[in-house]
């Protein structure tokens, strides 16, 4: 089915369906990754963008339910250059377009992403519609307005309903859940503390009832007019009990000790950013998925910049021990899906003291 | 970590000469690493064999020594130099050997010398069989069950806890080198025990095999840091079982999760930390396709064949990063040119889908079977690069200039469609076998398997391939039917024709569908604006701006290729490497390229060979990554507009596109493709000599068996016959008979089947001269005059060859100087030419003449000193020799020896003789004092292991009883035994020698087999009897190639060899660097 993703800037490109047939709004991102489709999806971060993969051939080794990072597809869109018609894998259960249709998620195909990619990066960020309704240009430009000024959170969405506990032993970790991922919620497991997932909105108080040896602030979106609310949580947290932030926990972090957030250019996304500690020549490739970042001048005092981004020189990692937090800015997931990352086993040491 | 300044001089150890297995990919690692250290101010001193390098030339390193690859010549290079540290992690598996032995022998440690890039104890765990069990049993990585058999005993054993099928690998062997495959004890015994011979080490990993799994790849880097990259990964389309150098790959991998993906990535890290390697590795796993069990294969801790696909893939320069990092520097200090911003501490990431596809010598050796399997027998490849894998492949397969077209329907099937509707059952079988086992054309037998209705599980069950790429290849299909049932051009939506080019289609196979010529689909094409658009290859997908990518084309809406308003020019590359045609024209390419940048117009490179430094992204201005065929070539004209192109470099590739490329409308540079056209007319040739009152052999044109039979009469057997328009002697051939000549007409037809056969005299016992020349369509001057070593009748290619000559009179070499250049100028050759003679008592024939770069040009450069190809661009820009400052051939002081290098240990069985047909895949060189010294040197160099004392075996035929005495004489005198069969030895007893009489294979035993079997012969000396060899000499000469005994198969090479041997025994072996010899 003739389809067609119409940006806000009256740019068209024409495609074929993918996923479900139907009509979806959202900013345009771009992934860098080769791999990984099914994780980037449903990666709660991701909550209704439109999502465009650089690689070309999307759907190649199918779909298994069983490596989701979360419950269901929050991406509002998908773009990709070719869809696989045929997949090949022994752990694939099916395909990856049989499983958008059944999630009802609305995708694009045939679409000269590169392009797309390039304009995303020379003019920034954008929203886009993409629609297989037939529909004239001027209708789509006018819904896909309409569709932009309403700006519900989404936290309560992507973050549990309830408290959630995991049992575990010696030390107790409570996560705000923002829209963990779950590769992350295995490490944790693996390592062995008791976890508990609160909502979103669980007030300090209610989280300090709990009494956790550490909190960590999730992952999740961070474009979200609910975040403040976790702002407000953390500020009264920090310096009380040791802190991790991961991605949109870091943002938030640096928030609540006073510091203004900036806006990249270009989001990074993807599975190749380098990061480096400043005093070393040692660092990390990372896996990462945001578009905003801490601006340094407005960073206080006792606050250490301990990592950056080795192509912008954005911040990566903060440390401070007057607050008693560490927070990093991409996902902690790098070496391998089923390994602990060491950041979180630097976060358990701090909770040990 | 600030580079180290504790080194200050670096030896950099080459690979030597072009084998199977062991390329120009390290001419183009070597030659990044020079530029690497030298940007960082070493003092870089370069050792290799082969002087077709750029890596050799003398720009290059400080101290260039074009000298065997020996422990002997390196121990004396490193005392004469004092390097601090050496770097053999760029000279493939050579380098890497070397530098063991070096360490072994203790020659380090006297001189002080480090090794960078891979310490002697990482090199020793990555190569090492029983040390990379362990670390890898450390690292948690599966392994094979496996033992290390030390003898035959041993490996039954190890075979008892095993079974079969088992694989079994030499240690410290290249390429897969005998590599093999047993399925029972009996093949086991006879197959280990070859197996030890040819390890250097004497040891042999016998393996359980794992046939049929999946082959994925993995190219790493790391640094002092410890931080660890991961350039690419690459999946083998072609599963376990075939050498990864015999497959076609994919890069990245496509059927990976992102779980087994980061499940490799996590592995990778931690083998390249626990080998230790500072620099780049490339690492090979097979994986279970039923359960996703990963097993590990192998670390090559070095540059590899690989490193150098993954590089041109991602646009990654390993070599040059991984020469940076030996000296100490960080991966987040060194810059990554291609995107000027970031630094070479990222993870490439590409939006494309890159494919590699190999080259196979099967028609140089058609004796044996056309079968791939464990042991590397591709002699080149191509990569291409495509939005998706069907236009890669499409675009992969027109790169093998193999006359094919992509997948199929381009007039060359073998099977037709008609057939393939109905196929009998034969041909079913015949299908489902020559998709089972594998072989050179199995991929276009899927197809065959495809149209006969074969399902993709039946195509995976026999093949292993995985089900994906299957797939690909039929929605091929599917839309090839689609095509065809237009039925005309003019019913071709335009829609459709869109779909076909952005999968790949040729215009050629548009054309065949509908029956038109690819002109007219090309003229559609461009009415309707269907055009190719050039994206970049530019390591990050789009996510930053590069300033200097490398393009390649697809069928999409956006086009990045700005063109910019210099002059320009346009270099056309050789392709995928030959026999006949490999890294000598990719220097030339190169030095093009050069010489545009210093003359400031933009240089802009087609060539689709990953292995080659004339697909670096900074050799020229521009790269497009590009099959060479006429439709890819002028699309990229189309855009670019040059002021011209340069065909003359890049060996026969170009020049078959010429003619076509002309009448588009291109302008060729220098010699007209008119001149070229009456070089290769044998009917033009014949009036031009006639003109020029030069002497040819007597020859003649035939189109049919009739008209040859007629012809050879004529002139008299024996003759030599040829198709016109071939390189490396294809299908050349002495014929003796009108029963040969009838054999020959019937197979050679495939050969070239546009043009007539060529029949000449063949001029027995005559010398052969290869004259390399420039020409400014005023003055000719000389380059060189190189007197072969090998009678006429033996190709050029194959050749040993003398600079200067060392038996011709000055009267006749003058004689060949006023030849070429009566022909130059007649010619109005602008650039380089290269002629053929042959003497013949006293009279100089005319062989043939090539107006464009030959294969010795690189050699002759050196040697003199003088960049001949710079000169030629520079004539082709319209500049004169005189201005140049080039009018007067160069006098040379030393003498150098050219010896070529064969194949013949990856196919056992072949005759080893030398003929007309090229079969040599390289070639090194010897230069010294004396012709002696110089010959000894090139045969070290060759890997013949002269010997100074011992047994010589002689057997020769009636003709050369004669000439053979005097050499038996000199070899007895130097101290040699002598044996020989009944005929020969009687000759010898005759003339008071002393000679032991061997049987023949059919007498009795112990008979020479088991002599060379058992090591008691230590060189040979075997002439073929003339037209139907014998079958136990051939099994002689093939058994002296499998123990690795050197062997002397012509009178002449007999007379160099002593001579060599004599200079080794008499005299020293000195080393001098190409920069001593030129200041002379």
């Amino acid at each position: 089915m003739k389809t067609m993703l119409l940006l806000e800037d009256g740019t068209e490109f024409k495609g074929e369906s993918f996923g479900f047939a139907g009509e979806t709004v959202g900013k345009i991102i771009f992934n860098t990754a080769i791999v990984g489709y099914q994780e980037i999806i449903t990666d709660p971060t991701n909550f209704g963008k439109i999502l465009c993969f650089t690689y070309p051939l999307i759907g190649n080794y199918g779909v298994n339910e069983e490596f989701n990072e979360s419950e269901r597809v929050w991406v509002g869109g998908l773009v990709v250059k070719e869809k696989a018609s045929f997949y090949s894998n022994w752990q694939a259960k099916l395909s990856l377009e049989e499983f958008l249709k059944e999630k009802k998620v609305v995708g694009i195909t045939c679409v000269d992403t590169r392009a797309l990619t390039i304009k995303i990066r020379d003019d920034g960020e954008m929203w886009g519609i993409i629609s297989s309704e037939g529909k004239s240009k001027e209708e789509l430009l006018k819904r896909l307005t309409d569709k932009r000024k309403g700006k519900e959170s989404i936290l309560k969405e992507v973050s549990v309903k309830e408290i959630i506990r995991f049992k575990g032993k010696e030390k107790r970790i409570v996560v705000i859940d923002l829209g963990i991922l779950k590769s992350i919620l295995r490490q944790l497991h693996n390592l062995g503390p008791e976890v508990i997932l609160t909502p979103y909105n669980t007030p300090a108080k209610e989280i300090l009832k709990l009494k956790p040896d550490g909190v960590i602030i999730s992952n999740g979106p961070e474009d979200d007019i609910e975040l403040s609310k976790v702002i407000d949580t953390t500020k009264e947290i920090l310096g009380e009990i040791p802190l991790l932030g991961i991605s949109v926990g870091h943002l938030i972090i640096a928030q609540a000790l006073g510091a203004r957030l900036t806006k990249l250019k270009v989001g990074h996304r993807g599975l190749n950013y380098p990061i480096k500690n400043k005093d070393s020549f040692k660092g990390e490739i990372t896996f990462q998925n945001h578009s905003l970042t801490i601006d340094e001048s407005s960073l206080g005092e006792d606050i250490k910049i301990a990592e950056r981004n080795l192509n912008d020189d954005s911040i990566e990692k903060l440390e401070s021990e007057k607050f008693k937090f560490v927070s990093v800015q991409y996902y902690p997931l790098s070496p391998g899906l089923y390994e602990i990352h060491p950041i979180l086993k630097e976060f358990i040491e701090m909770i040990k003291g | 970590m600030p580079k180290r300044t504790d080194i200050k001089k670096i030896l950099i150890i080459g690979s030597g000469p072009i084998i199977i297995g062991q390329a120009c990919e390290f001419d183009y690692s070597g030659s990044q690493a020079c530029k690497a250290l030298k940007e960082e101010g070493y003092f870089t001193i370069l050792v290799n064999s082969n002087p077709a390098t750029i890596m050799t030339d003398p720009e290059m390193a400080d101290a260039t020594y074009i000298e065997p690859l020996t422990l002997k010549t390196l121990e004396k290079i490193i005392e004469k130099e004092r390097p601090d540290a050496i770097l053999p992690t760029l000279g493939g598996q050579t380098g890497l050997n070397l530098a063991y032995f070096l360490k072994k022998e203790g020659i380090l440690e006297k001189y002080n010398v480090e090794s960078i890039g891979a310490s002697i104890e990482a090199i020793s765990k990555a190569e090492d069989r029983e040390l990379f069990k362990v670390s890898m049993q450390e690292v948690g990585v599966g392994i094979f069950k496996s033992g290390i058999a030390r003898s035959v005993r041993e490996g039954l054993e190890i075979s008892e806890n095993i079974g079969f099928p088992s694989i079994l690998r030499p240690a410290y062997c290249l390429g897969g080198a005998g590599n093999t495959i047993v399925y029972n004890r009996e093949e086991l015994e006879v197959s280990l025990a070859k197996a030890l011979e040819i390890s250097p080490v004497h040891q042999v990993l016998v393996e359980e095999s794992v046939l049929g799994w999946k082959e994925i790849e993995f190219e790493v880097v790391r640094d002092y840091a410890d931080n660890v990259i991961i350039v690419t990964s690459m999946e083998n389309v072609d599963p376990m079982g075939i050498h990864t150098g015999d497959s076609m790959v994919v890069a990245p991998s496509q059927t990976l999760s992102f779980k087994e993906y980061t499940d490799f990535v996590n592995l990778c890290r931690k083998i390249i930390r626990k080998i230790g390697v500072t620099g780049g590795a490339n690492i090979q796993f097979a994986q279970n396709p039923e359960d996703g069990r990963i097993f590990i294969i192998e670390v090559n801790p070095r540059l590899s064949r690989s490193s150098a696909l993954a590089s041109k893939a991602t646009g990654f320069p390993i070599a040059r990063v991984a020469a940076k990092l030996a000296v100490g520097l960080s991966l987040p200090e060194v810059m990554n040119q291609i995107t000027g911003k970031t630094t070479s501490f990222f993870e490439p990431t590409i939006d494309y889908c890159v494919f590699k596809i190999c080259r196979f010598p099967f028609e140089k050796f058609s004796t044996i079977q056309r079968v791939i399997d464990t042991s590397m027998k591709a002699v080149g490849e191509a990569m291409s690069v495509g939005r998706n894998f069907k236009e890669a492949l499409n675009k992969g397969i027109r790169s093998m200039e193999n006359q094919r077209f992509g997948f199929g329907c381009d007039g060359k099937d073998r099977i037709s469609d008609e057939v393939l509707k109905d196929p009998d059952q034969n041909l079913l079988e015949k299908i489902k076998e020559k998709i089972r086992i594998p072989n050179d054309e199995r991929l276009f037998y899927i197809r065959y398997g495809l149209k006969a209705g074969l399902t993709t599980e039946e195509i995976y069950n026999l093949s292993k391939i995985d089900r994906w790429f299957i797939e690909n290849m039929k929605e091929l299909i599917e839309l090839e039917e689609e095509i065809k049932l237009s039925n005309h051009l003019n019913n071709l939506s335009i829609d459709l024709l869109r779909k076909a080019k952005e999968n790949g289609f040729s215009d050629r196979q548009i054309g065949f569908l509908l029956n038109c010529p690819e002109e007219e689909v090309r003229q559609l094409r461009e009415r309707n604006n269907v055009r190719a658009v050039y994206r970049l290859v530019d390591t990050c997908a789009g996510e930053f701006s590069s300033i200097r990518p490398y393009y390649y084309s697809t069928y999409e809406t956006e086009n990045e290729s700005i063109v910019s308003n210099k002059k320009k020019i346009l270099i056309l590359g050789g392709g995928p490497n030959r026999i006949g045609q490999g890294i000598e024209f990719d220097y030339c390419c190169c030095h093009a390229a050069f010489t545009l940048r210093e003359k400031n117009i933009e240089s802009i490179m087609i060539n689709c060979n990953p292995e080659t430094v004339s697909t670096d992204y900074d050799t020229s201005d521009k790269l497009y990554f590009e099959p060479l065929t006429v439709e890819d070539v002028l699309n990229v004209v189309n855009l670019e507009k040059p002021m011209g192109a340069i065909v003359q470099f890049g060996g026969q590739t170009p020049l078959n596109i010429a003619i076509p490329l002309e009448k588009a409308g291109v302008n060729i540079l220098g010699t007209s493709p008119e001149s070229i056209d009456i070089a290769e007319d044998r009917e033009r040739f014949r009036q031009l000599l006639h003109k020029l009152a030069l002497n040819q052999a007597e020859n003649g044109t035939a189109t049919s068996y009739q008209e040859a039979k007629r012809i050879a009469k004529e002139i008299g057997y024996p003759v030599i016959v040829r198709p016109s328009y071939v390189l490396g002697g294809r299908a050349m051939k002495i014929v003796y008979d009108e029963e040969d000549l009838e054999s020959y007409m019937r197979e050679a037809t495939e050969a070239s089947p546009e043009h007539p056969i060529l029949i000449d005299k063949f001029l027995e016992d005559a010398i052969e001269i290869d004259v390399d020349a420039i020409c400014d369509g005023k003055i000719c001057v000389i380059g060189g005059i190189m007197e072969h070593i090998e009678e006429a009748g033996i190709h050029s290619g194959d050749s040993a060859m003398v600079l200067p000559p060392y038996t011709l009179t000055e009267e006749i070499i003058q004689r060949i100087r006023e030849a070429t250049k009566m022909l130059a100028l007649e010619l109005k050759v602008k650039g380089l030419l290269n002629i053929q003679f042959a003497v013949r008592k006293n009279t100089v024939y005319v062989l043939e003449v090539n107006p464009r770069a030959s294969r010795t040009i690189p050699l002759v450069s050196k040697i003199i000193g003088v960049p001949l190809v710079k000169l030629a661009t520079k004539i082709m820009l319209g500049e004169t020799l005189e201005k140049l400052g080039f009018t007067e051939e160069k006098k040379i002081q030393h003498v150098s020896v050219k010896e070529s290098v064969f194949p013949f240990i990856r196919f056992p069985g072949t005759d080893p003789i030398l003929g007309p047909e090229m079969r040599s895949t390289g070639e090194v060189m010897g230069i010294g004092k004396t012709f002696g010294l110089a010959y000894a040197k090139a045969q070290l160099g060759a890997g013949q292991k002269l010997p100074l004392k011992g047994n010589v075996f002689i057997s020769v035929r009636n003709e050369d009883k004669r000439k053979i005495v005097f050499i038996a004489k000199k070899l007895s005198d130097l101290g040699f035994k002598l044996m020989a069969t009944k005929g020969t030895a009687y000759v010898l007893s005759q003339n008071d020698l002393e000679v032991e009489i061997v049987p023949k294979l059919y007498e009795e035993r112990p008979h020479v087999i088991d002599k060379i079997k058992s090591g008691q012969i230590d060189l040979i000396i075997n002439t073929p009897q003339g037209k139907a060899t014998k079958i136990d000499e051939t099994h002689i000469r093939s058994t002296a190639i499998l123990y690795g005994i050197p062997l002397v198969t012509t009178i002449s090479g007999a007379e160099a060899t002593v001579t060599g041997i004599e200079a080794l025994i008499k005299r020293q072996l000195e080393v001098k660097s190409l920069q001593e010899y030129h200041s002379q």
